[in-house]
């Protein structure tokens, strides 16, 4: 059973929160459809402690502004991850203290709670601290477009009406922000890279 | 592999949370819902009596048994099953906690009780009591033991009468401390003066409905016309599911058909007699000025119990939010055997 978005039968996320402004408790719905993969997706960002106050923070600023969503789109799911991005930018610097850790250690901060096996792709580490060093090196409007698209799923449409800005500029975001990427992990074919790592 | 593919890799391990994993972040983001500054009408609730008492001969009698029975029990005959009102759309809260109930109660272990055996009830109960002058609630934790085929009156009691509470906005008599401590075992009941549709024993429960429309049908036999009637539907629920015990398939049906009573509405947070905090869905009584709410755990979705609460101080004669009524239902087993009732 999926509680993360709503199926053909159930309301969508819209008339919920028409629902809601006279019905306050009808919200809780909406919470239950995204807080686990907005709770995951920030965690991602900025590990577990911080994640907790930036999803709730998150929902109650939602709870808020419910008379201010635009009815006429039936899917909460950009509102949402473009309140936690908001949310997110608070702690852009924990953020990139996290990645420059991680860049330098090749210890996660992030993942360390949930991770229990000593044996965790120790292999794959030369990749994961090129990856880290590059995302702590984006400007953060760059890492919020990457990362919406890359770990959230989101469409380029979706990405540009999360983060409030017209779809080229996520088009333009997204291709700088990989050619960093492809930059660190080795140049023109990062996939040597990538097997080397884990199979080296 | 790509640089995404790479960076989908990153931080993969991290899992996404199961709802009870995110109980902190829902309680502030319910606080804020419970809010009485929230937008929208204020909520409304209702002042009934809810109880109605099977009779008891002697002793006890005003604290003793609560069978949560509806009220409408006019004389006169009726004519056989009328065709219930047609099904409200409830708000989508009231849908999904009953319809989450219903599948809890359909996952949980259910116990095959034969007749000759004994259903073990415990339950706690926050009941009214008046007098001329005053009025308290009477606290108490109940045993109930009752007998797989038959009604109440072959059951057995134990009560351990607690420390009496305030009635919301009275002061509590001196008298209502006067029937503290442990009471029985007594005949749980001496008659049985319900209408044979307000039975709450094993024995008839087990034979109900198992589908939604059906149960609804049976929520309504000799209910009243209107709003009235989608009370006493409202009140019905309560009566199969306090101190007895519903039959997993009756009981997914009894949750469905109750999400379908028009004026059904979603409490945001609730606490039964024991004080377990879970989510509600509820009927307001204009005229009593109260609201009547059943109780789920918020994560488990199984029912805690019921409570009601003033909504309208000069309708209830009491303080607004105040709980006049309320139970948790915390346990039940079967036993072979049920203790000897104590001579008088």
């Amino acid at each position: 059973m999926s509680e993360s978005g709503p199926t053909a039968t159930e309301a969508d996320d819209a008339s919920l929160i028409a629902r809601s402004r006279h019905e306050p408790e009808v919200f809780a719905e909406v919470f239950r459809r995204y807080a686990p993969q907005i709770k995951r997706y920030v965690t991602r960002r900025l590990g577990p402690d911080a994640a907790e106050d930036v999803v709730a923070d998150t929902f109650l600023l939602a709870f808020r502004q419910r008379d201010r969503y635009d009815l006429s789109q039936p899917n909460a799911r950009p509102w949402l991850y473009g309140i936690a991005t908001n949310r997110i930018g608070r702690h852009r610097r924990g953020e990139v203290r996290l990645l420059r850790a991680l860049a330098r250690t090749g210890a996660d901060p992030v993942t360390e709670s949930f991770t229990d096996r000593s044996d965790e792709r120790v292999s794959a580490t030369a990749v994961r601290r090129r990856l880290a060093d590059a995302l702590a090196k984006l400007p953060a409007g760059h890492r919020d477009a990457l990362l919406l698209v890359a770990w959230a799923g989101f469409g380029y449409a979706e990405a540009a009406q999360a983060l409030d800005v017209p779809i080229g500029t996520v088009r333009s975001r997204l291709s700088r922000a990989r050619t960093k990427l492809r930059e660190e992990l080795g140049g023109a074919d990062p996939t040597s890279i990538g097997e080397e790592a884990l199979h080296g | 592999m790509d640089e995404m593919a790479q960076l989908n890799l990153l931080r993969a391990e991290v899992p996404e949370p199961d709802l009870p994993g995110l109980r902190a972040e829902e309680e502030r983001l319910m606080a804020a819902i419970a809010e009485p500054t929230g937008s929208g009408p204020a909520r409304r609730t209702s002042r009934r009596r809810v109880f109605v008492r099977v009779g008891v001969a002697g002793g006890l009698a005003a604290a003793a048994v609560a069978a949560a029975v509806a009220v409408s029990l006019d004389s006169g005959p009726r004519p056989a099953l009328p065709a219930p009102p047609p099904s409200a759309v409830a708000p989508v809260a009231v849908i999904r906690t009953l319809d989450h109930a219903a599948e809890a109660a359909l996952r949980r272990p259910e116990p095959h009780p034969r007749p000759g055996q004994f259903l073990v009830v415990r339950s706690r109960s926050l009941e009214e009591v008046d007098s001329d002058s005053a009025r308290y609630l009477s606290d108490t934790r109940r045993t109930v033991w009752l007998p797989v085929a038959g009604d109440a009156t072959g059951g057995v009691i134990e009560e351990q009468v607690l420390a009496p509470k305030a009635y919301p906005g009275w002061p509590i008599p001196p008298e209502a401390r006067t029937e503290q401590g442990a009471h029985g075992p007594d005949r749980l009941a001496d008659f049985d003066g319900r209408a044979e549709y307000l039975r709450n024993d094993y024995a008839y429960l087990s034979r109900l409905p198992t589908d939604t429309a059906g149960m609804r049908r049976h929520l309504y036999v000799g209910a009243k016309r209107g709003a009235e009637g989608d009370r006493d539907a409202w009140q019905r629920v309560g009566g199969m599911l306090t101190e007895a015990y519903l039959p997993a398939a009756q009981r997914a049906a009894l949750f469905r058909a109750a999400a379908t009573i028009p004026g059904a509405e979603a409490v945001a947070s609730a606490q039964d007699a024991a004080g377990r905090a879970g989510v509600a869905v509820a009927m307001t009584d204009p005229e009593a000025g109260t609201r009547q709410e059943y109780i789920f755990d918020r994560h488990t979705y199984l029912y805690l119990g019921a409570r009601t609460v003033i909504v309208d101080p000069a309708k209830a004669r009491g303080t607004k939010g105040g709980v006049t009524e309320s139970t948790a239902q915390l346990s039940v087993r079967v036993s072979d055997t049920a203790p000897r009732i104590k001579k008088n």
